[in-house]
């Protein structure tokens, strides 16, 4: 009997031990594992970023700064398609001659998507992407938008702009399943916002129920090279502070997928602010000033600038041209916002390579400027 | 008979396959969230920042992004950004750090829940080559091995004592080990609430630790006092019915009583000093492990402050190996003395390795609370050993000489120990 209780006191006291041995040894086991995994896969990060160190691994990367998505079947926009789509509606002319402008929207709060790299977050979307489609029509135009509730929470669709109380978006709430048409004229020229107005607001907003909406003047402003950016963000883990911010959603897209521009063209950028929880929001854009026209309602501009700061909701256009080829990134001047995602980058092309290039199409990675090389699992 | 006893265990297992099968729908209550924690971050020489984290929720996870002060960076992690149940993953940020400077280490899961750890100031890592090894050497000799080895020179003071006297300051050694057992435990609990996720159930192991290594030793120690007497002479294989029947008898000089005690305490103190200095060597393995994981995770700055603070502190626990022995006739006292010291002392080395190389909240918390439980039993030995010496037994408690040497104990432990700044 004896030897058994030695037996079991030393068990107790070797199993006690061991775990300990077990768990501080379990970092040397990782170190030993990933020395040998070393020579089958190997993905360098760092580099990108002047003064950053190198480093070879075998693991995976987790690199929003270059990539675009973990999964990209499941990202809830494409902001090189987003960035210039306009949507002008099914158009048809009315017996006293007005143009009517159809649209269809259809609201969704049940998608869990891709939000940046790697982070997934129930998306609410307007026609299935946040943002929702750019509404587009001129001044004095009749809109009319059949929005469709898919959801399973109430919604409805406010928008900015002059029309009457009941078509506000505000008194009615659009139950799962319900349907309700919104009719008004696009008066007085502009750029707006259009979201969500169910309470609690901050929750249907930051979620993603928002757009923009474009009213033209009836003289049209000069061709450019048009744009809409909204600035947003997402709030993902919910403590009401935003853990990701952007334009047009994705962080850093524009960083490894530049927008390309030609040099001397007039390029018009409609600007919107949609972002929750923070106070202010800003683009402040390099090598080159703009003509900001504030809330768009103007065609004489309001300043000459490269810095625009901006409220919760409020907008304005942008409008510039580059006198020099190359690079020139455009970012939030709040820095914190630059670094969790609202940067990104103009590349601003010769008109003649352009033109050998086969046109400024969407762009790809391939163009942005590497010091050093990055790989990893960008594409994957 | 073993096809009953196994029974149950066929029952419990058809329970939870159904519970893991057609059950799940109905028994899936709430939406379990994910976990990660963040167990230790280094900083690199080399303007790498690797953090150490640990999947310690109730489901898989996928780290999705990396930041540094809650700014998104550029990362890698290894083994992969898939972490099941309790796996562990090096996220590896290069990142211009400065020295001395607070960080905030993020990392951010797939479904947007952003975990972090925050670090006092940033120092390099210790990287586990010789030169840092020897530094660590030198501070654990500093603080574990010279003191506890100056510490013992009092035995010649306590030798010269008078037997109450000697009570007094056998409990003094008491009073200093119940302190030193309470800061471990309290220096556990407090590792346990900082960096060890809930899921480990870190509280509740070191009170489980403590009761196993009380109980152990106190099994270890009964079976080395009754082989020694087995293989001792009759006269000590009878030592408390000899020990009676001379009280019986009324009419001993206080040398004789002297003598009977010596005979008695002939085997007992050089095991009892034994298990005090296994006890302060696990509680040093202890504080070596702070000081070096201290050192490394840049939380305190190791001055010359904080080292004069420990061996002061530490000086005390020399004194508590010695105490036992003074009143004994030992053979080989300072070859004994020296080899108790050094079991003492030595494992603090091995603690500033460890903590600094590679350091573990668990196993911190495992050693600590092992260190407790055994100088709780050294206490229990000490108290148990006066009892048995003492005339009118069972009451030593209400003796003012033990009483006010275990309260001394305590108050100096605690006055050297306000010079640590913790």
């Amino acid at each position: 009997m004896t030897t058994v209780k030695v037996i079991v006191a030393v068990a107790i006291v070797a199993a006690v031990l061991s775990t300990a041995f077990a768990v501080s040894g379990q970092s040397f086991v990782g170190l030993l594992a990933t020395a040998q995994d070393a020579e089958l896969k190997k993905n360098t990060i760092g580099g990108h970023t002047a003064g950053y160190g190198l480093y070879d691994t075998s693991g995976d990367v987790l690199d929003p700064v270059n990539s675009y998505s973990t999964a990209s079947q499941e990202v809830v926009i494409d902001p090189d398609k987003y960035l210039r789509a306009f949507d002008y509606g099914r158009v048809s002319t009315l017996a006293d001659g007005i143009t009517l402008r159809e649209f269809t929207l259809v609201a969704d709060d049940r998608q869990v998507m891709e939000i940046s790299p790697g982070v997934f977050y129930n998306v609410w979307t307007f026609n299935g992407t946040i943002p929702g489609p750019t509404l587009r029509a001129t001044e004095g135009d009749l809109i009319r938008i059949n929005f469709i509730n898919n959801g399973s929470k109430p919604h409805s669709i406010h928008t900015h702009g002059i029309h009457k109380s009941e078509m506000d978006g505000v008194f009615e709430t659009i139950n799962p399943q319900g349907k309700f048409t919104y009719e008004f004229y696009a008066e007085a020229f502009g750029v707006y916002p259009y979201h969500c107005h169910v309470t609690p607001l901050e929750e249907h907003i930051s979620h993603g129920l928002y757009g923009v909406y474009i009213v033209d003047p009836k003289s049209p402003r000069p061709q450019a090279d048009e744009m809409v950016m909204i600035m947003n963000g997402f709030d993902t883990d919910f403590d009401t502070e935003n853990n990701f911010y952007a334009v047009n959603t994705i962080p850093y897209y524009y960083m490894h997928h530049p927008i390309e521009i030609e040099q001397g063209k007039l390029v018009r950028v409609y600007l919107v602010n949609m972002l929750e929880f923070d106070q202010i929001n800003n683009l402040h854009l390099h090598g080159n000033l703009y003509q900001l026209y504030r809330s768009g309602t103007n065609v004489a501009p309001d300043e000459y600038t490269d810095m625009v700061t901006m409220s919760q909701g409020e907008r304005a256009i942008l409008e510039f041209n580059y006198k020099y080829p190359g690079q020139y990134m455009f970012h939030a001047h709040k820095t914190e916002f630059a670094e969790k995602g609202w940067v990104g980058m103009f590349l601003v092309k010769d008109p003649a390579e352009t033109r050998l290039d086969g046109g400024s199409g969407s762009s790809n990675s391939n163009n942005f400027p590497q010091t050093t090389t990055i790989s990893g699992d960008v594409g994957r | 008979m073993i096809a009953i006893a196994l029974v149950p265990l066929v029952v419990l297992a058809a329970m939870i396959a159904f519970i893991f099968g057609p059950g799940q729908q109905f028994l899936g209550i709430g939406t379990p969230l994910p976990e990660i924690t963040i167990e230790r971050v280094e900083f690199q020489e080399d303007g790498i920042i690797v953090a150490f984290i640990r999947n310690t929720g109730p489901i898989d996870v996928t780290v999705g992004q990396a930041d540094v002060n809650d700014r998104i960076q550029q990362a890698a992690i290894e083994p992969g950004r898939e972490l099941p149940r309790f796996a562990e993953a090096k996220v590896i940020i290069p990142f211009p750090w400065n020295e001395g400077e607070p960080y905030e280490i993020g990392v951010t899961s797939s479904d947007g829940t952003r975990f972090s750890k925050s670090i006092d100031a940033a120092a390099p890592a210790a990287s586990p080559d010789v030169e840092q090894a020897a530094v660590f050497a030198l501070i654990g000799t500093y603080v574990g091995i010279i003191p506890v080895l100056a510490g013992l020179l009092w035995l010649p003071f306590i030798k010269r004592l008078s037997l109450g006297k000697y009570r007094f300051f056998l409990s003094l050694t008491a009073g200093l080990l119940v302190f030193l057992g309470i800061d471990a435990i309290v220096e556990a609990n407090e590792i346990a609430a900082v960096s060890v996720a809930g899921v480990f159930n870190g509280q509740i192991l070191i009170v489980l630790v403590t009761i196993l290594s009380f109980l152990a030793l106190m099994y270890a120690a009964s079976k080395l006092g009754e082989k020694r007497s087995k293989g001792g002479t009759s006269e000590e294989a009878h030592e408390l019915p000899s020990y009676d029947s001379t009280h019986s008898g009324q009419a001993k000089t206080l040398d004789q009583q002297h003598h009977q005690q010596q005979q008695q305490l002939v085997v007992k103190p050089v095991a009892i000093a034994l298990m005090i200095s296994i006890g302060i060597g696990l509680h040093n393995f202890g504080e070596g492990l702070a000081i070096g994981a201290s050192v490394v995770l840049g939380e305190i700055a190791l001055s010359s402050f904080l080292i004069v603070g420990f061996m002061i502190h530490n000086t005390t626990e020399g004194f508590a190996i010695v105490s036992p022995l003074a009143k004994a006739r030992v053979r080989r006292m300072l070859s004994k003395m020296i080899i108790m010291g050094l079991i003492a002392g030595v494992p603090t080395i091995f603690g500033t390795w460890i903590g600094g190389f590679v350091y573990s909240p668990i196993a911190a918390i495992i050693f600590l609370s092992i260190g407790a439980g055994a100088i709780f039993q050294v206490v229990f030995l000490i108290y148990r050993g006066m009892a048995q010496e003492e005339v009118d037994r069972g009451k030593i408690m209400s003796n003012a000489s033990v009483i006010g040497g275990f309260a001394v104990g305590m108050l100096i432990m605690y006055v050297t120990g306000l010079i640590i700044p913790s």
